[in-house]
């Protein structure tokens, strides 16, 4: 695979994506009244009782990440690959000279690099803002935490296309995205896996959804070396799994086209 | 007055007709209809979810709600949105249909163009939300009459109020220009305010809830009234909602006047 055509994609996303920077503004806005809203949720939640885990500074700092993984850092893949798919665009991709997943997520790369810097600016100084410097927080261990938040965004990407390539042998495909939303939603990215009932942890830890949000978001607030063994290996099987699927869904929906000219 | 009540009637019988050809054409594909009306259903399922997790860490109530409470604000919200696209689904298109020039079209026609420009599209995955709301009520408040009755009438004033809000952020358009941003912001933005409890705001939001932002209105209000009825607050309620509408209203008629006429051809099968 060469891989210099690749980069030129991404360059030309990211060129994109700062020629058309203001249409971040509504997503900035969202993202800014999400870590509202919830700040005062949780504020007043840590009020009425101990919450186990995490202080109320630690689960600020905690959405915060997520919502940067999640939110900041979304491609909308899932749309992309149903519009290919549905309006049969996808064929003038199929002949040219690269692989159509690899070349999605190049394209979609740029967008999330530029997207993972203006939202992580924009999470720190809400972070700040909100709930003052992470207690025990040092910089040193923060590249390791950013292995695992790239690799949660890779995960996603990768799990979102392959739901949205089911397009290619399902005529209606939302619900599944709605299912693997919430699941991602519920099991890292509202709720920490520690607040989950313990028979549901045991389970969670084994599926890829809380290696979404929760494994980055953890380590950038409470890193430890041990978390760290013990999220990055399951990230990497989760990204190569990922990755496979997606393959194997386009092979196999690539298998069923029938081309009518046009 | 007479004149009155006669205008009121047609209006409702318009609604009437969009709304019966509308539900016709989403019953053509009922597979479809049917799978994103239940996945809507379940994505709003997933939140009793967080909420009995939240709860669960602390036992007690949140920013002066119970578990029941909250289950209340967010199915009045589900259903009031439901509702309201149900009906109105072109409220979120009414920035595009300025700015195209296809507002044209609305104003050959014989009736209200507000009215006619709202109800010409519907929405499958809002009959999700509009169910979801009964199916949550019904597991959480089983008989309960005053919840109920609050319930149904938080609807029909939460569904216009939410109209109202969309209709007034997208006839920002007529005024400033493209306003599709804030016109897809708006709604969500007050939705974002009722499905917490309100308590967990002080100060400023808690009057923003109460003027610019009507969330209190739509939910919060209701939940107060379901919980310890008062005849006043009834009053106040059904004030403040039809002076919202109202002014929604007349601001879409004011700008109205200032739109220039688009040469696009299009035809509405």
């Amino acid at each position: 695979m060469k891989l210099r055509k690749y980069f030129i994609v991404t360059r030309i996303s990211l060129q994109n994506s700062l020629a058309y920077r203001s249409s971040a503004i509504g997503g900035l806005l969202f993202f800014s009244l999400f870590i509202f809203v919830f700040f005062h949720l949780w504020r007043a939640i840590y009020k009425g009782g101990e919450v186990t885990g995490y202080s109320l500074t630690q689960m600020i700092w905690y959405l915060c990440i997520t919502e940067l993984v999640v939110f900041g850092c979304r491609s909308g893949v899932f749309s992309q690959m149903n519009d290919d798919v549905k309006s049969g665009s996808i064929a003038y991709q199929l002949n040219r000279p690269y692989h159509y997943v690899f070349f999605q997520f190049f394209n979609a790369l740029g967008n999330m690099v530029f997207n993972l810097v203006i939202y992580g600016i924009l999470a720190i100084i809400l972070g700040l803002i909100m709930a003052g410097p992470i207690p025990g927080f040092r910089f040193a261990n923060l590249p390791f935490a950013l292995i695992s938040v790239v690799l949660g965004i890779v995960i996603n990407f990768f799990f979102l296309m392959t739901l949205g390539l089911t397009a290619f042998r399902l005529e209606e495909n939302f619900a599944f995205y709605l299912i693997y939303q919430k699941l991602v939603f519920m099991l890292g990215m509202f709720i920490p896996v520690e607040f989950l009932p313990r028979w549901l942890q045991s389970i969670a830890l084994y599926l890829p959804f809380s290696y979404v949000a929760w494994a980055p978001a953890r380590l950038v607030v409470a890193f430890s070396w041990d978390l760290f063994w013990q999220v990055i290996p399951m990230q990497l099987v989760w990204v190569i799994v990922s990755i496979l699927m997606s393959l194997g869904m386009y092979t196999y929906g690539v298998k069923g086209i029938q081309a009518h000219g046009g | 007055m007479h004149q009155h009540v006669v205008r009121a009637m047609n209006v409702f019988r318009l609604i009437g007709l969009y709304f019966k050809v509308n539900l016709a054409s989403a019953l053509e594909y009922r597979a479809s209809f049917l799978l994103q009306a239940f996945g809507m259903a379940l994505n709003n399922g997933s939140f009793v979810f967080f909420w009995y997790i939240a709860f669960s860490q602390i036992g007690g109530r949140i920013g002066g709600y119970d578990f029941n409470d909250v289950m209340f604000i967010w199915a009045l919200c589900s259903s009031a949105f439901g509702a309201s696209h149900i009906l109105f689904a072109n409220m979120n298109s009414i920035t595009r249909i300025i700015v195209s020039g296809e507002l044209d079209t609305f104003l050959l026609q014989p009736k209200d163009v507000l009215i006619s420009l709202l109800c010409s599209k519907t929405s499958l995955t809002a009959w999700g939300d509009f169910l979801y709301g009964f199916i949550l009520m019904a597991l959480t408040h089983g008989g309960d009459v005053p919840a109920w009755s609050m319930f149904l009438l938080g609807i029909v004033i939460g569904g216009l109020l939410m109209t109202a809000i969309s209709v007034t952020a997208h006839t920002l358009t007529f005024y400033l220009g493209d306003s599709s941003l804030i016109g897809g912001l708006a709604l969500e933005f007050v939705i974002s305010f009722c499905i917490y409890p309100e308590g967990i705001y002080r100060g400023l939001v808690r009057v923003l809830m109460l003027s610019v932002i009507p969330a209190s209105f739509i939910v919060h209000i209701p939940l107060k009234l379901a919980r310890h009825f008062s005849p006043g607050l009834l009053l106040l309620l059904f004030a403040a909602s039809a002076a919202y509408c109202g002014f929604a209203y007349v601001f879409f008629y004011r700008g109205l006047k200032r739109y220039e006429s688009g040469n696009l051809i299009i035809a509405r099968m």
